[in-house]
């Protein structure tokens, strides 16, 4: 028997191996059976732990950008840096592409998905509704994830204080703590998210 | 043109939705649920993901020989390559920043770019399937960490303003090098793993 198309079947992304998908309990995980790739990590209610810490690390990444992120003092001189001078020292520096990219990959990518996980996952917990846009809007959520680079960034911040840490005193400020504190969000919320149920839920809700 | 192998989702018709997951019959040509368009496999792959490495490869000569940061000092002025930066971390004894720097700039990039081709290759060749397939989740999980060679040129310049006395600024190789990593992380999403079990049961069976 051909099987057809529905949502009992699970094929794998890695290895295109299809097979019916197993009725799981609360944390048991599906591995392809071909290629071991885990495709699925069921928890129940996954959606309210991944909306509660979407919400922290929004909070968190609103104080990130509000506030000084370090502090540097050389002699009598002192400067201190916001977030968005490292997009916008690069653009005064003649490299607006450069800048343009880590504006992406630290600004833009993590605003979408902060942004975008609010507005799909709040209505969905409250009420069980979708608020309009919600599919497309969820598929670049999902897209966009590999562009958030808020962890590759605190690692170039931690280089670029050894670098400096001979030259100058550095200082971190309370934005860098709130970005520490939104990179553990973040990717708690990430983890978090069963896209199936994720999904499930959204074609089911009403509009 | 190419074969599925048997009992795969794509000999049976029905394509994976890579936006929401949901497997459905390629002939609806969207995803009833999410509207993305079905696909078999990833059009076009194999040359996608080699062009892209190709581009990556020809853009990681000037990011490696172009100064990435340039500081001016009352000392004077002086350029940094990529690799000049973990010799003077190394020389002064920072080690593990040196190691840091050295993995995710210079070792990562060219694994990955090895990695790229070598999966190319499997896919034609259909050869160690799974040990193949494990590579392309590396390839595609590690690939974004050497950003931050690019993260610390914007955060120095950023904080280094201190007018007289030291300033910095981005040099060429800053933009040539965060392209490579783009191009070589867009080249690990065209890439589809599902290339190599189509040419491993190829492989397998004689030609019909
Ligand atoms: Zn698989």
């Amino acid at each position: 028997m051909r099987p057809s198309g529905s949502s009992k079947h699970l094929a794998c992304p890695d290895c295109d191996a299809l097979f019916e998908a197993p009725v799981l309990k609360e944390g048991e995980q599906v591995l392809c059976p071909q290629c071991h790739a885990l495709l699925f990590h069921y928890r129940r209610n996954s959606l309210h732990r991944a909306s509660a810490l979407t919400i922290a690390a929004g909070f968190l990444f609103l104080v990130a950008n509000f506030f000084p992120f370090m502090t540097l003092r050389a002699g009598y001189r002192e400067n201190q840096m916001v977030l968005s001078q490292s997009v916008s020292g690069l653009e005064a520096q003649g490299s607006p592409y450069l800048g343009a990219a880590v504006a992406i990959f630290t600004l833009v990518a993590p605003t979408l998905i902060i942004g975008g996980l609010i507005y799909l996952l709040l209505p969905l917990v409250a009420s069980s509704r979708r608020l309009p846009g919600s599919i497309p809007l969820c598929r670049w959520v999902y897209r966009m994830r590999r562009w958030n680079m808020v962890e590759v960034f605190l690692l170039g911040a931690l280089v670029s204080l050894l670098k400096l840490g001979k030259l100058a005193t550095l200082t971190l400020g309370i934005s860098f703590w709130a970005f520490v504190g939104l990179i553990i969000c973040l990717t708690a919320a990430l983890a978090s998210i069963d896209y199936r149920e994720l999904w499930a839920r959204l074609e089911n809700a009403q509009r | 043109m190419s074969a599925f192998y048997p009992d795969s989702a794509a000999a049976n018709g029905l394509a994976l939705c890579h936006a929401c997951g949901r497997v459905e019959r390629v002939t609806l040509a969207r995803c009833p649920r999410c509207d993305a368009r079905l696909h078999l496999r990833n059009p076009a792959s194999l040359q996608r993901t080699l062009a892209l490495t190709f581009s990556a490869i020809l853009l990681y000569f000037p990011a490696n020989m172009l100064p990435i940061l340039k500081v001016e000092s009352i000392s004077g002025a002086q350029a940094n390559t990529i690799v000049g930066g973990v010799i003077q971390f190394w020389q002064s004894a920072d080690y593990p920043v040196a190691i840091i720097i050295f993995t995710a700039s210079v070792m990562i990039p060219i694994l990955k770019i090895i990695a790229l081709l070598w999966l190319c290759l499997a896919a034609r060749l259909g050869r160690h399937p799974l040990a193949m397939t494990r590579l392309y989740r590396i390839t595609e999980l590690v690939g974004r960490w050497s950003m931050v060679d690019v993260f610390v040129v914007a955060i120095l310049v950023a904080v280094v303003q201190l007018g007289s006395v030291i300033s910095i600024h981005p040099g060429p190789a800053a933009l040539s090098f965060a392209s490579v990593v783009i191009l070589t992380m867009l080249a690990a999403i065209s890439f589809d793993p599902r290339l190599i079990w189509d040419a491993a049961a190829q492989g397998e069976a004689p030609h019909a």
